[in-house]
């Protein structure tokens, strides 16, 4: 191996690299723009993992850093892949132009030299640039982490030292592992293999037509059975649908080329209509030997796609859980039906200054019947409820004025349900008498609203009845709601909490005890450390393999404009011209992203309804998660296409007359 | 069918003009084998064009058929070309991502012809040009001979009125270069094809029925065979090339 070493022609070289690099950076534009982006990303996060004030806004959040560390780790990779590929890539096209160096007198190490500063440069800028850009985006993901916390946002350019050199130092180690391996081949190699380096043949890798044929059949059959079986649903169908769907993106990709003109050889007609005969003999000859890329670029974007669906998925599980437990601003549960409650509410007016309160038990009606007819409608688990809940009318009453919401009127005779919204419209549908102590009520209405019923106030439903209906029925468990002057204390709360400890001391069991102020902080602990990192790393999925099919496609260029200028000669018009390039593109960009969606949409689904009912509603439902997944995706990814599409129209259409 | 009367093509800035082409004036008879010969820079491959509508003149007429090129639209042009223009190269131009069937079919297919038609349409024009056991193959799989052959396929399958050829023998060797100019010659003679052909070949030039010679963009001189032997005509063309004061080197 040979490094560089500064000689005597160092300053011509050096003009020469700078030269290189410049044009470089213009005619790898969407490749340098995400090296920028990728600097930007990367020292942003840095610029988190490093803040003591995001640090202080909650103790969960003391795992922020080690989650970023563990996402920048998996990120410096993929953009490690992304700059080693690109590198060899540049190399390769630019292969005669390294070879007449050699030719005129350099030695081989000069070249190595002049492709490493010119790399250097390159990469130099756009760590520049990125930093400049990050320091913004780290203000971007500064508010968020505070809006998350409810805490007021200002700007302050906040310049961090330490996310400066570990920025500085992924990127170095980025950059010197991509040219370290060209630096190996340009050593190496001989001036005639330079320069006809274009000439040469790439790999394929399934050699037969007929195989190939096959292949594509039998790959389109297996993606079919893979979103079938993934929408079944269940651990196993779970796993083989999702196999077989990475054995036909594999599979597709690598029997494209084969697969497509063996279907128009049969349809001639097909084959001559529109523009057809352009598009799928471009797009096929571009995919010939792409196709462990292309395959490769599917599966990145559909962790891409998991990983965004994910995020929304962890911060829909969180907040909703939060916003139904933490609906006081202070919550006791004392699960069992003969609690002394004096040592918590002794604690409570020591410490925590309440506006209103109410102590209050959650009682059992005689049966299950609107809990069978759920079950039967709906999924629904019980979580212990083995009859209906039931609510005094008083004590629900005393818990609507605490929980903030309008008074609510129960007829003389009648009973109420108080649901999650999930199970509104079913329990809308019940018209059945309930009989309490001998009392039969009837059916007055359906309320919702937050009102800790993941658990504590019933599951996902409660009865409210006549006080003297509920009188004598049997004691589910003590509950105490507060609405407090100020937020619970973090200290009050670990107070509560120790009360708590004392209580069950040596049991192994205790209290479920909320505070509104702590389960926000919480939630938004939670959202930032997991949220972020997917994220995080979802967004350096996408750029990169967005990009290498965008380099690889921009790579054409040359090609597209000689066929344009014959088909022009032809008598194509530029608007056919436009049209035919404008599919091809489409169809180019969707191939890899058309599995992605498959796997992952199914996969999305699936994870949205893993939570207990009742949390993931609203803008956290699973038809919204998989929406906003794809949105995202596609959102980033439309930038890519829309950037390579300009640039290649602008580069191969013929000019207007 | 074709006349061009009194072209001028200009290149370049204000103050650094070139004229490329200097009132240049000729017709062109239906069913007519005309060959343009002169030296590099002559104005030879601008004249073919500027007929073919790829590049625009700076003054005169161009009428085919009666009608101006200059004055079609963008999109008129194009229609124009498909439909009335066939084009053979030096370089043979086939798209190498396309068989030689789907390259001669590629001018069908944009002519908008029928699709059930068109795979039965190249298959005759092959047949007839002896190019219709290479079809399934692509083009870096046949010889140059059969590459131009396929160009002329496709330069004329679409019945198009007008067969235009920028140095067609340039690429080939000689017995290729024999066989494409006599399928050339049959293309005229059996099929009628109007035929109007660049060349600085003296013997691709004597297969035409006259030549034009081109000097510093302007006509120098016509030469036509009548009922003459195409060897005699051969070394006229020859003895004019002479005259011309070069190229003679590039015949021998």
């Amino acid at each position: 191996m040979c490094w560089p070493r500064w000689g005597v022609t160092s300053v011509t070289l050096s003009k020469l690299s700078f030269r290189n690099a410049k044009r470089q950076a213009r005619d790898y534009l969407v490749y340098f723009a995400t090296v920028v982006m990728a600097a930007a990303l990367l020292y942003a996060f840095n610029g988190l993992l490093f803040s003591q004030e995001l640090r202080t806004l909650s103790k969960s959040m003391e795992l922020l850093p080690l989650m970023l560390a563990l996402a920048s780790a998996a990120v410096v990779c993929v953009f490690g892949w992304l700059v080693a590929y690109a590198t060899k890539f540049m190399l390769l096209c630019r292969g005669r132009e390294l070879g007449t160096y050699l030719l005129i007198g350099l030695e081989n190490r000069q070249v190595s030299r002049l492709f490493f500063l010119e790399n250097l440069a390159v990469g130099g800028c756009a760590l520049l640039l990125g930093m400049a850009l990050g320091g913004l985006l780290y203000q971007a993901f500064r508010a968020i982490a505070l809006t998350l916390f409810g805490l007021p946002y200002r700007f302050a350019f906040v310049f961090s030292l330490p996310a400066l050199g570990l920025t500085a130092a992924y990127f170095a180690l980025i950059y010197l592992h991509a040219l370290r391996r060209s630096r190996k081949y340009i050593c190496k190699a001989k001036i005639h293999d330079l320069i006809y380096v274009e000439k040469q043949n790439e790999g394929v890798v399934i050699q037969t037509g007929k195989k190939r044929r096959w292949i594509f059949a039998a790959s389109i059959a297996l993606g079919v059975v893979g979103t079938f079986l993934l929408m079944v649903g269940g651990s196993l169908p779970g796993i083989a649908g999702a196999g077989c769907l990475v054995v036909f993106m594999f599979g597709i990709f690598l029997s494209f080329a084969s697969g497509v003109p063996a279907f128009f050889d049969k349809r001639p007609a097909r084959k001559y209509r529109g523009q057809n005969l352009l598009v799928f003999r471009t797009l096929t000859a571009k995919l010939a030997t792409m196709g462990v890329l292309m395959a490769v670029i599917s599966l990145i974007f559909t962790a891409t796609l998991i990983s965004e669906g994910a995020g929304l998925v962890f911060r829909g599980l969180f907040s909703g859980r939060a916003a139904e437990s933490a609906c006081f601003d202070l919550y006791v549960d004392m699960a069992g039906d003969d609690r002394d409650p004096t040592p918590y509410l002794d604690y409570i007016q020591e410490n925590i200054p309440v506006e209103q309160s109410v102590l209050y038990q959650v009682r059992l009606s005689e049966n299950g019947q609107v809990q069978d007819y759920i079950n039967s409608r709906v999924l629904y688990e019980n979580d212990g409820y083995e009859q209906d809940p039931v609510l005094r009318y008083s004590d629900y009453a005393a818990l609507r004025a605490i929980a903030g919401y309008q008074p609510v009127e129960l007829e003389e005779g009648q009973y109420l349900f108080h649901c999650m919204a999930y199970l509104e419209d079913t329990l809308k549908g019940y018209g059945q008498p309930v009989a309490l102590n001998g009392v039969t009520l009837e059916p007055g209405g359906v309320c919702t609203g937050h009102l800790a019923q993941n658990s504590g106030n019933g599951r996902g439903y409660i009865l409210v009845v006549p006080d003297e209906a509920a009188e004598g029925l049997p004691v589910h468990h003590l509950a105490y709601a507060a609405q407090t002057a100020q937020p619970v204390s973090s200290e009050a709360y670990d107070g509560l909490i120790a009360v708590m400890d004392k209580i069950w001391a040596g049991t192994g069991f205790g209290d479920e005890i909320t505070a509104k102020a702590q389960a926000e902080a919480e939630v938004a602990a939670q959202t930032a450390i997991t949220v972020f990192p997917l994220y995080y790393l979802a967004l350096a999925l996408t750029m990169t393999a967005a990009t290498i099919l965008t380099i690889q496609q921009l790579s054409e260029s040359e090609r597209y404009r000689r066929q344009f200028a014959l088909l022009q000669k032809l008598g194509m018009s530029r608007r056919e011209m436009s049209k035919a390039l404008r599919t091809q593109f489409a169809i180019y960009y969707a191939l890899p992203a058309l599995p992605p969606v498959l796997v992952g949409a199914p996969v999305l689904l699936r994870l949205a309804h893993a939570p207990e009912p009742g949390v993931m509603v609203g803008l956290s439902s699973p038809a919204v998660i998989v929406a906003s997944s794809l949105a995202v995706f596609f959102l980033i990814y439309a930038v890519y296409i829309l950037l390579a599409y300009t640039s290649l129209k602008r580069s191969v259409l013929p000019d207007k007359l | 069918m074709l006349q061009v009367q009194n072209v001028e093509k200009y290149y370049g800035s204000k103050n650094n003009v070139t004229k490329a082409l200097d009132r240049v004036s000729f017709d062109v008879e239906t069913g007519e084998f005309l060959a343009i010969m002169g030296a590099s820079g002559s104005g030879k491959t601008t004249l073919l064009n500027c007929i073919s509508t790829i590049d625009a003149i700076s003054a005169g007429k161009i009428l085919l058929d009666g009608v101006s090129v200059a004055e079609l639209s963008e999109a008129e042009l194009a229609r124009f070309r498909r439909e009335r223009l066939g084009f053979v190269f030096q370089d043979f131009n086939l798209l190498d991502t396309l068989t030689v069937e789907e390259n001669i079919g590629l001018a069908l297919s944009l002519n908008h012809e029928d699709p059930e038609t068109v795979q039965g349409r190249v298959r005759e024009t092959a047949g007839r040009l002896g190019i219709a056991d290479v079809l399934e193959k692509f083009p870096y799989q046949v010889s140059g001979g059969q590459k131009q052959r396929a160009a002329c396929a496709r330069a004329m399958v679409a019945g198009q009125s007008l067969l235009l050829a920028d140095e067609p023998t340039g690429a080939l060797d000689s017995k290729a270069a024999k066989n494409l100019l006599e399928i050339m010659s049959a293309m005229n003679c059996d099929m009628g094809a109007t035929i109007l052909m660049v060349t600085h070949d003296a013997y691709s030039a004597s297969y035409a029925g006259r030549v034009l010679f081109l000097k510093d963009g302007r006509v120098f001189n016509e030469l036509l065979r009548r009922e003459q032997g195409r060897t005699v005509f051969y070394h006229q063309i020859l003895d004019v090339l002479a005259a011309l004061g070069g190229d003679v080197s590039d015949v021998i």
